[in-house]
């Protein structure tokens, strides 16, 4: 029974490789933006593990971002190095804001995090020097030479990396640390978990996968501005999209990202003003009715069929 | 400390009165906004993400009245206020009620949802085109001496504290009031002497809401509209009360207007204005931490 499970999801990556060869132009960009969307709410829901609410993954994302870009026409080096350096750039950062941050809990944690991208942008947007202002700067040209596959790639590869990370810290005594955090601190803390620097730890490399793959966006777009890459879908999106799927579990921010990656881009034809309100919606209503998501309702399910077979 | 504001801003007058009289009219609508945003957190004890985006549609909601109505947006606040009272109930009983029990995460989670949706409504509705209302007695200004200034932009400050004194009224001499502040102090307890706490919760966020429509309408009066422009005042309103301390809102009014005056004192300088915004953000991170700080050694 097990096996079968590997298989299937060896499957699933196979496919998920081999996608370019059977896929359209158009259909492989929806592909990479899901695919963006879809780490993002991965890395979102790792620190949410420890019961920490983070609103700052638009802020991480667009410094990795920018870090990538302004070092990449700064310095010609390969973007690859320049995209895992706007990760790098990320994990300082927030290792040195998680030190003061993570003091915090609660709603004072939340709105610090969301500042964070306020702040960040602030700055980006007042030294035109280095980031070119509020216009923001261009690549002369973008990744791979723009070859849509190779993108697709690169996004899918950063998904790989995401994941991995994730069952690192979904099967490791991390799991154990993060988890006995979410659900009381106070007896973590007593069974000799270092909670603070636990904590910093999943802030910071959650934050560097976010810059990793804010480096890859602004890598393949061949653009940065402060409106665009600290941009709240950076937050929204991913977001609705780890909430559909089901929280705390790898495949939950996944299934997520698929179902509403595919969905939103439906709506976006349909209604381009306006068609975020089913992401605000899903929020609502996942947060009010469906607190497990789409992966904890599956779950219930087969469990329950599972207790009926065991009883006949 | 009374000594020391008086002083400085004595100092201010001196040096830059333009900074004085701008800043007084920011932070008047910085403390203004920030009102019924306490009032939610210090009694329900919800933190409202949504709050800057109730504004924004208020003022919406004032902008269509005028335009298809011709009344003026000081008149059609009284139809939002009433308008709105119903739409905060309407959103109390839906969602917020449900989560009232829930882990702070969630309604966090659940406030933010909403905010997107507000949002995404308003740009359903009207478009992401900015709206602005053309009106004359806006630019009325005054002279003292050899300084010119607007002087409708007063109106802020004068509503805070109308506002801030109409809460401070009703929370302290009228028995509905009072039965909001004992809920707001001790739910169980409230519940225990027979104050009907969830009736306290409805009319208190209603309340709140319709309020900050209304404000929504004097914000029309003077800033041009679109489905962002609430955002940024929910962080600022947080900013505010975290910096007054939960449940103090005559702090929130000095909170308020200091940090208008500071803003508006990095805006007069040249070249420096776009550092203006860090202002609340900066001084945000660093109460708070303070906060967090002196809570542990004590």
């Amino acid at each position: 029974m097990k096996n079968w499970r590997y298989i299937a999801y060896g499957a699933i990556a196979i496919l998920a490789i081999l996608f370019p060869l059977y896929s359209g132009l158009y259909i492989r960009q929806v592909a990479i933006t899901i695919l963006i969307y879809m780490a993002l709410a991965l890395s979102w829901d790792m620190l949410l593990r420890s019961g920490q609410l983070s609103f700052g993954t638009a802020g991480f994302f667009g410094l990795g971002s920018y870090a990538a870009v302004l070092l990449h026409l700064s310095s010609g080096m390969n973007p690859i190095v320049c995209i895992l350096l706007g990760g790098v750039f990320a994990f300082i950062v927030a290792l040195i804001v998680g030190v003061a941050v993570l003091r915090l809990r609660g709603m004072y944690f939340a709105i610090t995090t969301l500042a964070l991208a306020s702040i960040f942008m602030i700055i980006v947007k007042n030294l035109p020097a280095l980031t070119g202002g509020p216009a923001g700067k261009m690549l002369p040209s973008v990744i791979f030479a723009g070859d849509s596959s190779k993108m697709y790639w690169l996004a899918l590869g950063i998904v790989f990396v995401t994941i991995a990370v994730s069952e690192i810290f979904q099967r490791t005594r991390i799991f154990f640390a993060l988890t006995s955090i979410r659900d009381n601190e106070l007896v973590a803390k007593s069974s000799g978990i270092d909670v603070f620097k636990y904590l910093v730890f999943a802030f910071a490399v959650t934050s560097a996968l976010q810059g990793i793959i804010g480096g890859a966006y602004g890598e393949i777009y061949g653009f940065v501005s402060p409106e665009g890459s600290f941009n709240s879908n950076f937050l929204l999106l991913p977001l609705a999209m780890a909430l559909l799927g089901g929280i705390h579990s790898t495949a939950g921010p996944i299934v997520g990202a698929v179902v509403l990656g595919v969905l939103g881009e439906y709506l976006k034809l349909k209604i381009p003003y306006g068609h975020h309100l089913v992401y605000g919606a899903i929020i609502v209503i996942v947060t009010l009715f469906m607190a497990k998501g789409i992966v904890g309702v599956v779950k219930a399910r087969t469990r329950k069929l599972k207790k009926r077979e065991v009883e006949q | 400390m009374p000594l020391l504001a008086v002083a400085v801003m004595i100092a201010l007058l001196a040096w830059k009165p333009y900074v004085l009289i701008q800043g007084l009219q920011r932070g008047g609508l910085y403390a203004l906004i920030a009102l019924p945003m306490a009032l939610i957190l210090g009694i329900v004890g919800i933190i409202n993400l949504a709050h800057g985006e109730f504004m924004m549609l208020g003022a919406y909601f004032v902008y269509s009245v005028c335009v298809n109505t011709g009344l003026d947006p000081l008149v059609a606040m009284i139809i939002a206020f009433v308008a709105f009272f119903l739409i905060g109930a309407i959103v109390y009983l839906v969602t917020i009620k449900h989560v009232l029990k829930a882990p702070e995460l969630n309604q966090l989670l659940l406030t933010f949802g909403i905010a997107m949706v507000l949002t995404e409504l308003a740009n359903l509705l009207w478009t992401s085109q900015a709206r602005k209302l053309h009106l004359s007695y806006v630019y009325s200004s005054a002279e003292v001496g050899s300084l010119t200034f607007g002087t409708f932009g007063f109106i802020y400050p004068i509503a805070a504290v109308v506002v801030l004194v109409g809460l401070l009224l009703f929370l302290k001499y009228t028995r509905t009031g009072q039965a909001a502040l004992a809920v707001g102090q001790n739910p169980r307890g409230a519940k225990m002497v027979g104050i009907d706490v969830n009736r306290t919760y409805l009319l208190i966020f209603s309340l709140s809401t319709a309020i900050i429509a209304a404000i929504g309408a004097l914000f029309l009066t003077r800033h041009s509209i679109f489905p962002a422009v609430g955002s940024p005042y929910t962080m600022k309103s947080f900013c505010l009360i975290a910096m007054a301390g939960i449940g103090n809102l005559t702090g929130i009014l000095w909170v308020g207007l200091g940090l208008g005056i500071a803003e508006a004192l990095v805006l007069s300088f040249r070249g420096y204005g776009g550092w203006a915004d860090l202002v609340f953000f900066v001084l945000l991170v660093a109460v708070i931490m303070v906060k967090s700080y002196r809570r542990k050694i004590a």
